[in-house]
């Protein structure tokens, strides 16, 4: 095995849900020891998450928490016991990162609060990512992903005009947050190398949502402009740049559809080359992107009526050929199957799990030439690693962690 | 200079699709040096502008995306004298980003191999829409076609009754972009983390189609598990099942998403009582709605669908504070639809100091903006600078370069 860039980073891993999982796969796919702590009796809600292998779920069959929970390590830990806290507590002097997603007083409510884990372990970096963050009036408020992109403008800028928000089919800011959480982690990383320092770092997930939308909010400061105004969300049109025709068409098949994006004269030119200069595309009232701002109900009119007598796949390939973007609307199958550049990039892989076989996984992104990610195993089951984390971290004999166990502290 | 990267120095060669990989880096005090063309970087022809007059300085847009970045005009396309001066600059450099087509680098001379001869320990990653290699190497892309190819498109929509032919729907604010550059910051971060420890440096191929492609959520292991595919919905989770609406009206127009309603026991016990003390939700005492199972709207139950009817009906007697706010303090996570330049009137973000304001050629006062995505203890994220004019530090930037 390869070194791996966060080779001897360990992570006491109290995450739950997507946002906080998905901070840790980073950490876990580029090496680090990620131990996620759990408790059966409060099981991470993911874990039955659908889809399910088999009929009922386990803890341990579900697609779901695979998919977010790959490479990482697992222990059972009843912190509400006395002696469960004392592992707890020498487990978390072992680790260089704790990392949590609950709601904002809980860590505190737990004796675990950034001053006291730093008195268990004086350099370690304390990562919070909660809805509003751990500080402010509205601290103990709460979200899902499709709350906070609710309330950070991302949902509101994604629809039709004239319709009610489309919003995002999937929480865009639970994968989000996480990747902050990650970069910011990395980050103080870093900064401890350097110095020996740890810190505490505390997200928002409204917050890093509200960072995806700068433009839009100082159109409205400096240009006293809101999102919120007639024709707006403008569906696929483009806001800015503003070029035209920039929009989704229908092609023949069950909703199959091409996204077209003209963003110069010159891509005009080769669009209208590729479809063998039919008429409209001669126009000139067409030919500065002006023009095709002012006339885009019409441009849309051609080219959808062109696209919908073509296959979809064709006319990317059609369209990419002579310099013009243009790309399909993939689903999962299409990428699965269909995908040659992610087939060629070896971003699908395989690996096998107790419970449900072998298991499909996409890859690790970016691609680092010296020091890659690496897929090392499937999720690991609830309390896969109690023992050995137990007896080879924390330092327990086999008698110690019997009495433990007797005692009910691994459940 | 306080941040967790005020030892790294960052060459920057990003238009559109990189530019946010540079400016997380510099948010958190690295020192990037953004390398433009004699015309500017092309994110700086992209809009808004301020006073709606555009300009080089004038893209608020660029604004945003490039705080804390210095600027550096040379000519890498033209001038030899200005490709030694790129080399001298990454000499003293320990992470170059870019984003040009693969290949273009290169045949300048200037590919990570001819730079890592002159900067052995550097990190280097370029960002491109679909990676160094493979059949689509050379595509070409935008933000839209990137969120149709990678997947996100796909599962986000209409339900028929809202929008009857629509067709998959781009969320706005160059998410494809920002999603590439959040994988570009995770190669980088992890290379200098290596770096630290073993001294090597390395190069890092970033696709944004990969980014965009594990970043769909449900829809990927329902696929990899199950080979079924999930279907759009107004505003909420694409599901293999059409489930009960999540968008709900409050008497002043205001739209709510309320994802989550009655997945527990106590919470489900206090929306209940609030409810039924405003004369909504007295069908709740029924038995069938004690069991959260029949609760879900992911569960397509006939509870489900009648806590949805019962909860438009509540919604459209009450203000949107008071359902927004009275929902979160009785453990409803719910959230009031947004504009971005709404969350400007919320005093939450102001009490934790998140926006932050910027100023530039063609704005009156000091314009506010977000600022920090995270709240670092010892080594907190600061704006130092506004975004750069175009070539505002080359005399600058050489000038350091011939002092060594």
């Amino acid at each position: 095995m390869t070194d791996l860039p966060l080779a001897g980073i360990r992570v006491c891993d109290f995450t739950w849900i997507i946002a906080g999982p998905t901070a840790t796969r980073v950490l876990a796919d580029f090496g680090a020891e990620v131990i996620r702590v759990e408790h059966a009796q409060h099981a991470d809600g993911i874990r039955l998450g659908r889809p399910i292998t088999g009929d009922t779920p386990t803890l341990n069959n579900s697609g779901y928490f695979n998919y977010f929970n790959r490479n990482k390590r697992s222990i059972l830990l009843n912190a509400r016991h006395p002696d469960g806290m004392e592992v707890l507590k020498k487990l978390i002097a072992k680790c260089d990162v704790v990392v949590e997603n609950f709601s904002s007083r809980i860590m505190e409510s737990w004796g675990l609060s950034y001053e006291e884990l730093r008195a268990i372990r004086p350099d370690v970096i304390y990562c919070s990512v909660s809805g509003f963050g751990h500080s402010g009036r509205d601290r103990d408020f709460t979200t899902w992903g499709p709350t906070a992109q609710a309330l950070s403008g991302l949902t509101f800028m994604s629809g039709l005009p004239g319709k009610p928000p489309a919003g995002w089919g999937y929480s865009y800011m639970d994968h989000t947050a996480g990747y902050y959480a990650a970069n910011a982690i990395m980050m103080a990383i870093h900064h401890r190398n350097r110095t020996g320092e740890g810190q505490h770092i505390d997200i928002s997930q409204v917050e890093a949502g509200i960072v995806l939308t700068g433009p839009a909010i100082l159109d409205y400061t400096v240009n006293g402009r809101s999102w919120r105004r007639p024709g707006n969300p403008p569906g696929n049109r483009a806001w800015e740049p503003a070029v035209a025709p920039h929009n989704t068409y229908r092609c023949t098949g069950d909703d199959r559809w091409i996204a077209i994006a003209v963003m110069n004269d010159a891509e005009w030119q080769a669009l209208g080359r590729a479809l063998d200069e039919p008429a409209w595309a001669l126009d000139t009232r067409f030919a500065t992107n002006a023009g095709r701002i002012a006339h885009q109900d019409e441009i849309d009119g051609h080219l959808g009526a062109w696209a919908a007598e073509r296959n979809d796949y064709d006319v990317m390939t059609l369209l990419q050929a002579a310099g013009v973007r243009a790309g399909v609307v993939q689903k999962a199958s299409d990428r699965f199957d269909r995908d040659p550049q992610l087939a060629v990039r070896d971003w699908w892989h395989t690996m096998p799990h107790p419970e449900m076989g072998d298991c499909d996984f996409d890859g690790i992104l970016p691609k680092l030439s010296v020091s890659p990610g690496q897929m090392r195993k499937s999720a690991p089951l609830i309390g896969e690693d109690t023992h050995e984390v137990c007896t080879e971290i924390i330092g327990m004999s086999d008698e110690e962690f019997a009495e433990n166990d007797a005692l009910g502290v691994f459940m | 200079m306080s941040g967790p990267l005020a030892d790294l120095r960052v060459v920057e060669l990003c238009d559109e699709l990189g530019q946010l990989a540079g400016k997380l880096l510099a948010d958190m005090g690295a020192d990037v040096i953004k390398v433009e063309p004699p015309g500017g970087s092309s994110a700086r022809r992209v809009g808004p502008f301020a006073g709606d007059i555009a300009g080089p300085n004038r893209s608020l847009n660029f604004w945003y995306h490039n705080t804390n970045k210095r600027s550096v005009v040379l000519d890498l396309d033209r001038s030899e004298a200005d490709r030694a001066a790129f080399r001298d600059l990454v000499a003293s450099a320990n992470v170059v980003l870019e984003d040009r087509e693969p290949g273009n680098l290169a045949a300048l001379g200037l590919g990570y191999d001819a730079l890592a001869a002159i900067r052995p320990d550097l990190v280097m990653c370029s960002i491109t829409p679909f990676g160094q290699t493979g059949p689509w190497a050379h595509y070409r892309s935008s933000d839209l076609v990137a969120l149709a190819l990678g997947g996100p498109m796909s599962v986000n929509g209409y339900d028929p009754g809202d929008a009857e032919d629509a067709p998959p729907i781009r969320g706005h604010g160059d998410q494809g972009y920002n999603t590439a550059c959040h994988y570009a910051a995770h190669g980088t971060l992890a290379a200098v983390l290596y770096r630290d420890t073993t001294g090597r440096g390395q190069y890092i191929d970033c696709s944004m189609h990969e980014a965009l492609s594990c970043t769909v959520e449900v829809a990927m292991p329902y696929w990899l598990y199950k080979r079924q595919e999930v279907i759009r919905q107004t505003g909420r989770h694409a599901a293999v099942n059409r489930t009960e609406p999540m968008l709900h009206t409050t008497a002043d127009g205001v739209t709510i998403h309320t994802f989550g309603i009655g997945r527990d026991n106590s919470s489900w016990r206090q929306l209940k009582e609030w409810m039924q003390s405003k004369g909504f939700g007295r069908q709740f005492d029924d038995p069938r709605f004690d069991d959260a199972a029949n609760r879900q709207a992911a569960r397509g139950t006939p509870e489900s669908k009648e806590i949805a009817e019962e909860i438009d009906r509540f919604f459209a007697a009450l203000p949107a504070e008071e359902v927004y706010r009275g929902g979160q303090e009785r453990d409803q996570a719910w959230g009031i639809v947004r504009s971005p330049d709404e969350t400007l009137t919320d005093p939450h973000w102001h009490d934790r100091g998140f926006f932050v304001e910027t100023i530039g050629e063609g704005a009156s006062a000091p314009a506010a903006m977000p600022g920090a995505p995270y709240i670092f203890s010892a080594t907190p994220w600061e704006l130092r600078r506004p975004a750069p004019k175009l070539g505002e530090h080359t005399a600058e930037v050489m000038a350091e370069l011939a002092e060594g």
